[in-house]
Formats: C-alpha cells, sequence, structure tokens
C-alpha cells in the first residue's frame, strides 16, 4: 500500500508541497496555451503592456499578502493610491515642489494613511475589513474635496519615464514591483517582524504568551501596506502623466485575488509574498487574452471572473484529487 | 432492574487507558453517583455511555439491548456536560428545544409554541428568567441550570446523566435542581451525578461508584460508606511511596512576590515564591488558577495589587515585558495558546529568542538551526529534523517544545499550567524530573498549577489551594491528601 501511495501523480505530489510551484506551473501553461491562441500575445509591444499593468496588480498584491498572513485585508489601499497620486500631482503642478521631493512626501503620507488603519484597527479593536471599508470611503471622499472629481493635468515630463519607460526593454514599473518584492520577501523570511508576522498568523493567542507585540506589529504591517500603495499610485500618476481620482478602483479585489491565487491563505499564517506576484500575473493574463481574443466587451467581465475562480480552485483541487486517491487505495487494501 | 449496564468496557487513546475493563450498572429508580480524581476515566465513561465514544472492547447494553446493534437506543440517555454550551446570542426558549426536532415544528421554528413550551420548564425550576431573554443576558447559575432543563426537554429520556451541575449554581439554584433529580427518581427513571463535592453526594445519592486510572477501584451504598474510605479509595493512599519531586535546593532569596491582586476571577491574592522552589496551586476547574496566573503573567487584565519581580515592581498587562524580564507562561492549552501548529519545529523554537539569533539585522540560520537542534537534543524532543511542522509532533513532545523555547530564554520565573495534560504516564513523569532539576540547578522559581492532587502533591514544596477565585488555604507538601481535597472543595481548613 506504501509503494502504491508513493508512486501517487508526482505533479499532484509538487503542487502539494508547494502552492508557488504549482500556481507558476499554471501561469506558464497559460502563457503557452495565450501564445498558441493568438498570435499577439508574444508581440512585445503586447508584453509589455502586460506587464506594465501586472506591475501595479503585482505590487499591491504583495503588500495586501502581508496584511493576509496576520489575517487582516485592507481595502482602502486603491483610495490610498489615488489619494497619494493627487497629493503629489498637486504639490508637483499647483506648489511648484521639486517632482522627487513632491513624490517622497506623497510616500510619506502613504505611510501616515496606513498607520491610520492600523491604529484604528488595533486600538479601536476593529474588525479589518470594515474599518478599511469606511476608511477607503474617507480617503476616496478627501481626495473628492481636493480635486471636485478633475484631473490634474500639467505632471512634470520628467518623471513620466518612472511610469512609462523602460530600462533593457522591461517596463519600469515592474522593477519598483521586483524590489519591492525583494525587499518584503527579505522581511518576511530574514527579519523578526517577518518571523513574528507568520506566528502572529498562526497563532495569535500564542503569539501573545511568546511577548510578541502583536499589535505593534500589525500597525507596522499596515504602514507598509500605506507605503506600497502609495508608491504604486504614484508610478501610476507618471504613467498616465496625469494625477486621477479613479487610479486603484479595482486594486483591493484585484490584490486580494493574486495573493490566494498564489497561495497565501485568506485566515492567516500561511503563504509567501512572492505567489502574489504570479497571481498577479495570472489574472493580467486572463484578461490580457480575452481583449486579445476579442471577447464581447460586455462579457469580458464575468469571462475573467469565472477563470480567475477557476485559478483560485487549482491549489483546492490538487488537494481533493489526492484524498480521492487515497481513499481509493485505502478501500482497495481493505477488500483484500 | 437495570436499565444501563455497561460490561468490560476498555477505551484507550494513544498512550493512555483511558477504561479499563470497566463493568457497571445502573438501575430504575436510583441515584448512582460516580467520582474520581481528574483522568480517573469518568468523561471517558460517560462518552461512552452517551454514545459519543466507542468502546474498543465490551458492550454497553440500554434496557437489554446492544447498542452496537441499535444506536438509537441512545436516544434513551439525556446528558447535562460540565462545560457550559448554550448558544449565546439565541433565546432561554431556542436553546431549550434546540435543534426542534423533537418538539414537532416540521422544519419551521414556531417562536410563539417555543417559549410556550418554556414556560412551564422554567416555572418548575423557579427561574426567574423570561423565556425570549437571550443566554447571554442571564445569570451562570441560570445558565447551568438551562443545561438540565435542556437536557430534560425531550421528555422519552430515561436515564439523566449529570456531570458536576453544580459548579456555578447558587445554593437556592442547586437545591432546587436536587429537588428535581428527586422527583426524576420517584418517577422511576435512573439518575447518573458525577460531583467532586462530597457533601453533594451524600446529601443525594443511593450508592456510589469510585474510579481511579481508569479501572472502577469501588463500589458501596452510600448508607455504608464514609468520606474518609471515599478518600482513600479514590486517591489510592496505599501507593503514596512513588517518587517524589520536589525541589531539594531552595534559596532564602525571595524571587516573586505577589500581594493582594485582584481580577475579574479572583480576589485578594498574596503569596511569595523562592529561587529554585516549586509552588503548586491546587484548585477544581473554575477556581481562577489559570486567570491568577495569566493575570500576573500579563496576559488578562489586574484590577488591584502588586507584582514585585526580584524585588522590582513588575508592570502589569504587558506580556511582552514579563518576558524580556524572565516570566514565562506555558499555557495549558497548547493548541490554543501555545504552538504555531503550521510553523516548523525551528521556527517554534526560535520565535522566543530572535534577537540572540540574529547577524546584524537578519536572522542567521546556522545560530537559528543550532539552536533548534540542541533544544532538540537536550530534551529529547522525537521528531526525524527540526523542519518538521509542529502539529504533527505528539502532546508530550510539543510539550517539551514549548519548555525548550523558554528555556533558551534564561528564565527566572516559569508558570507551568497543567503541564502533563493528555500526556502519558511516562512523559510525565519526564518532565517531573525536568521541573525539579530546573528548580534545582538552575535556581529557577517554579509555579506548577494543576489539578491532578498527586501531581500537585508529588512535586511541590508548597501548595496554595483555591476555590472560586479565593486563597483557600496554605500547605507543606506534608499535607495529606484529605487536607488538600477539602481546601479545593471550599471546606476552610483551621
Amino acid at each position: 500500500m506504501n509503494n502504491n501511495l508513493l508512486k501517487n501523480n508526482t505533479l499532484i505530489n509538487m503542487m502539494k508541497r508547494s502552492t508557488l510551484t504549482a500556481i507558476s506551473m499554471v501561469l506558464f501553461l497559460m502563457i503557452i496555451i495565450a501564445s498558441i491562441v493568438s498570435p499577439y500575445f508574444l508581440d512585445k509591444y503586447n508584453l509589455q503592456s502586460l506587464i506594465r499593468d501586472l506591475a501595479f496588480i503585482g505590487m499591491i498584491g504583495i503588500g495586501q499578502s502581508l496584511l493576509l498572513l496576520v489575517g487582516e485585508l485592507d481595502l482602502s489601499v486603491g483610495k490610498i493610491a489615488s489619494l497619494c497620486g493627487i497629493l503629489a500631482g498637486m504639490m508637483m503642478v499647483n506648489y511648484g515642489v521639486n517632482s522627487y521631493l513632491a513624490m517622497l512626501i506623497a510616500l510619506v503620507l502613504g505611510v501616515i494613511f496606513g498607520t491610520i488603519n492600523g491604529l484604528l484597527i488595533t486600538k479601536l479593536r476593529l474588525n479589518a475589513m470594515v474599518a478599511t471599508i469606511g476608511m477607503q470611503g474617507v480617503y476616496g471622499g478627501i481626495n473628492l474635496v481636493l480635486t471636485k472629481g478633475k484631473a490634474i493635468t500639467g505632471i512634470p515630463e520628467n518623471i513620466y519615464m518612472l511610469g512609462k519607460g523602460h530600462i533593457a526593454s522591461i517596463p519600469i514599473p515592474f522593477l519598483f514591483t521586483v524590489g519591492v518584492l525583494v525587499i518584503i520577501l527579505f522581511l518576511t523570511k530574514k527579519t523578526k517582524i517577518g518571523r513574528y508576522i507568520y506566528a502572529i498568523g498562526n497563532n495569535k493567542e500564542a503569539a501573545k504568551i511568546l511577548g510578541i507585540k502583536v499589535d505593534k506589529i500589525r500597525v507596522i504591517i499596515y504602514s507598509i501596506v500605506g507605503a506600497i500603495s502609495a508608491l504604486a499610485g504614484i508610478l501610476y500618476v507618471a504613467r498616465l502623466g496625469s494625477s486621477q481620482s479613479s487610479i486603484g478602483g479595482n486594486w483591493p479585489m484585484n490584490s486580494i485575488a493574486s495573493a490566494v491565487i498564489g497561495g497565501v491563505a485568506l485566515n492567516g499564517g500561511i503563504g509567501n509574498p512572492a505567489g502574489a506576484l504570479v497571481g498577479a500575473a495570472i489574472i493580467s493574463v486572463i484578461s490580457n487574452l480575452i481583449v486579445l481574443l476579442g471577447v464581447n466587451v460586455y462579457w469580458q467581465s464575468a469571462v475573467s471572473g469565472f477563470v480567475v475562480v477557476l485559478a483560485i480552485s487549482f491549489s483546492s483541487l490538487s488537494a481533493i484529487i489526492s484524498e480521492k486517491k487515497q481513499k481509493k487505495i485505502k478501500l482497495e487494501s481493505v477488500d483484500k | 432492574m437495570n436499565i444501563l449496564e455497561a460490561k468490560n468496557i476498555t477505551k484507550q487513546f494513544p498512550g493512555v487507558l483511558a477504561l479499563d475493563s470497566v463493568d457497571i450498572t445502573f438501575k430504575k429508580g436510583e441515584i448512582h453517583c460516580i467520582i474520581g480524581e481528574n483522568g480517573a476515566g469518568k468523561s471517558t465513561l460517560i462518552k461512552c455511555l452517551t454514545g459519543v465514544y466507542t468502546a474498543e472492547n465490551g458492550q454497553i447494553l440500554i434496557n437489554g439491548t446492544d447498542t452496537k446493534k441499535n444506536r438509537s437506543m441512545f436516544e434513551k440517555i439525556a446528558y447535562v456536560p460540565q462545560e457550559i454550551d448554550l448558544f449565546g446570542h439565541m433565546s432561554v426558549a431556542e436553546n431549550i428545544f434546540m435543534p426542534f426536532e423533537k418538539s414537532g415544528f416540521n422544519g419551521v421554528v414556531n417562536q410563539k409554541l417555543l417559549q410556550q413550551n418554556a414556560i412551564p420548564l422554567l416555572k418548575k425550576f423557579k427561574l426567574d428568567v423570561k423565556p425570549d431573554d437571550l443566554i447571554k443576558d442571564i445569570s451562570v447559575s441560570a445558565q447551568q441550570l438551562i443545561q438540565s432543563i435542556r437536557a430534560i426537554a425531550h421528555e422519552d429520556y430515561e436515564v439523566l446523566i449529570l456531570d458536576e451541575p453544580t459548579t456555578s449554581l447558587t445554593t437556592e439554584d442547586a437545591k432546587i435542581l436536587f429537588d428535581f433529580i428527586r422527583e426524576i427518581k420517584n418517577q422511576n427513571k435512573s439518575v447518573i451525578f458525577i460531583s467532586h463535592k462530597l457533601e453533594e453526594i451524600f446529601e443525594l445519592g443511593d450508592v456510589i461508584t469510585i474510579f481511579k486510572n481508569g479501572q472502577k477501584v469501588a463500589y458501596s451504598d452510600l448508607k455504608d460508606a464514609t468520606i474518609p474510605w471515599i478518600i482513600t479509595k479514590m486517591t489510592g493512599r496505599n501507593v503514596d511511596q512513588e517518587k517524589m519531586f520536589y525541589s531539594e535546593n531552595i534559596s532564602d532569596e525571595v524571587l516573586l512576590e505577589v500581594d493582594n491582586l485582584t481580577g475579574a476571577d479572583f480576589t485578594n491574592i498574596s503569596f511569595k515564591l523562592n529561587k529554585g522552589e516549586i509552588l503548586g496551586f491546587s484548585g477544581l476547574v473554575g477556581s481562577g488558577r489559570t486567570e491568577l496566573m495569566q493575570a500576573i503573567f500579563g496576559y488578562l487584565p489586574v484590577y488591584s495589587g502588586s507584582i514585585k519581580l526580584e524585588g522590582k515592581e513588575h508592570k502589569t498587562g504587558d506580556t511582552n515585558y514579563s518576558v524580556s524580564n524572565g516570566f514565562f507562561y506555558l499555557p495549558e492549552d497548547r493548541k490554543a495558546q501555545g504552538i504555531l501548529p503550521m510553523l516548523s519545529i525551528r521556527e517554534n523554537i526560535s520565535a522566543s529568542n530572535l534577537d540572540r539569533l540574529k547577524n546584524g539585522l537578519f536572522i542567521s540560520s546556522k545560530k537559528e538551526k543550532e539552536s533548534a537542534e540542541d533544544v532538540i537534543n537536550t530534551y529529547d524532543i522525537k521528531t526525524p529534523d527540526s523542519e518538521k511542522a509542529i502539529k504533527f509532533l505528539s502532546g508530550g513532545n510539543q510539550q517539551k517544545v514549548i519548555i525548550g523555547r523558554s528555556m533558551i530564554c534564561n528564565p527566572k520565573v516559569l508558570v507551568f499550567d497543567e503541564p502533563t495534560k493528555g500526556i502519558d504516564v511516562g512523559t510525565k513523569a519526564e518532565i517531573y524530573r525536568l521541573m525539579k532539576e530546573l528548580a534545582e540547578e538552575k535556581g529557577i522559581g517554579i509555579i506548577l498549577i494543576s489539578s491532578e492532587m498527586d501531581e500537585v502533591k508529588k512535586c511541590s514544596n508548597r501548595i496554595i489551594a483555591l476555590y472560586g477565585g479565593k486563597k483557600y488555604g496554605e500547605f507543606p507538601c506534608t499535607a495529606t491528601k484529605e487536607e488538600l481535597l477539602n481546601a479545593i472543595i471550599g471546606v476552610k481548613s483551621e
């Protein structure tokens, strides 16, 4: 019987061992399929715009996965991003602040917004989801008060390249995302804070008894997520050449989806932030392919939603299959 | 006439023989009391009798029918569990008639009918609550009575099992419950009554069965039984010559001084702990022993009073402060408060000690691995390697990981809260030996919380008894079990 178990499908075994490997294989498979069904998929221009798209969702997803690891989430990431973009734009255009300084200040403001989220949630013991739904209204509202809904144009051209430019044909926003990932991976795998994040996500009460300052760590994560949101918002402004209050509208949901597709557990303690980037890539390939295949505009959202659900179920499907297999093997041995 | 009969019941758990060939019969119109220390096998027996567990060996007959052939016979048995497990945000009536099956409401729950049906039951128990009150808003005593009402609301039962039904009852409520139990007896039904309180047993019971270490050790008519006889049988004093594990190297230096401490579940507690001493805390569930220690540790709030560690005022409500000052708490509920289940043994060990495992800013994998392997070797943790997720270890080995990870932080005070809960006999002795060694060789002050009388007596230099959140006496390790037992059931010693 043991022999039989060992012979168990190696592909499934590999997927069971690491969700990251599994989901990377799914991405690889999707890229192959995409390049077969659409001749334009591997086109340089198409790939560049795809990668530029996924850079933003990926970056936010990496931040979101930190929160998911402690069993929380932030639905105000998109509004923090657009507010920081607006504030950076206003400083540059209306007050003539040096554009790099303005971006730096906006980044600090993002940290502050994130910290406010974290303090509200920890000090008032609020539920993260409800609290950040509320705060997204607040940040979005400030945004509208400041702009009256109008875009801020005339952003200095010297920062355009941060959003539109390439280095060795790779879109610069993607390089930022990779940079963020490297820092976050170091944080989670190599530092005290990282260990505490996993400890809290595994068992909050045990973490407290170990003497971990649970609330402090939670606030730190919210401020990191605030910073990442601000960075994504600013880069998006550089990409568009104008600050718009609509930036980041679908980032909260897409960032959570990409983290979950990437194998980060919704209730904490399990997963790797790198998975969020792979998850973001999957989502971007799907939406790119839908456009390339000329799917009816009205159907696009339904199709991409369905494929996302499929992608999420992939890791649980492998578990279901292997359970069934074990059951079969066990029953066969009982029959004998 | 035997309504319920267990023949040769044996139930085994990994490493523990919970019930060892037990024969027991229950007669109609009889109140049958069961007594025994924690871990004696009472709960396991009840769970076998109610069909929650299936015993490996033996038969359970209800009304002469083998339950293996007809599981529906278990419906004849009503059961009142020890812990309150009502639905706090549902009404009294809903709780009583849950799951509404036998109330004849085919799918639709008729709230009005439920409430009407609840009124006579509530009146009978002289309960001053309305059927539509929410459970969370009524007193704990009323809640515990509701548990009993719920069990008897389905009238076709023939055996009523009550597992310590009076732990939170007021004296009047207990009287009402006892009157009702006598009424059931007169209806020629059978009652099984489990309690630690000997007065209750003598007041109410007809016969008594005593359990120890999974075996039925005595049975008697209560008319012929005396309190000393029961306690002797229960504690098995003739096996008292077993090895003792108290510390033999206590320093004069006071390590921890707790003065007049009051919190939500304990009142005006004072005690001192010396270096190298093992101080036992004895008490029943609900005596406030765990809450007291968690409050001193900073996990639960302290309302008033003071704590001094090595003469220095100790900050309250801050676990980080306690840990950085060498005060560690090893929780009773390892699963809920101890382990980080999905993380590896290595990560579980290093989590308390990351500052000492760093190279500059980052954690050194090499140092981390070395420290984990050190703990695994020192405490003889049985695992193939340090990368295994801790949830796959046995309870005893998990406990050793938790002890080990505190030890690498050079603790001054260690609180062991039920350190051998769910752990087999062999590993138990290992943990006792470890505690003794830590106290004697490292001068650590150890506080041992345990509901097992044997354990406290074997390991402690002094024993403090708690009852209802108050200190009911302080005993030397030479105290008799009778003295201790009296104190933890609330009889003041002179």
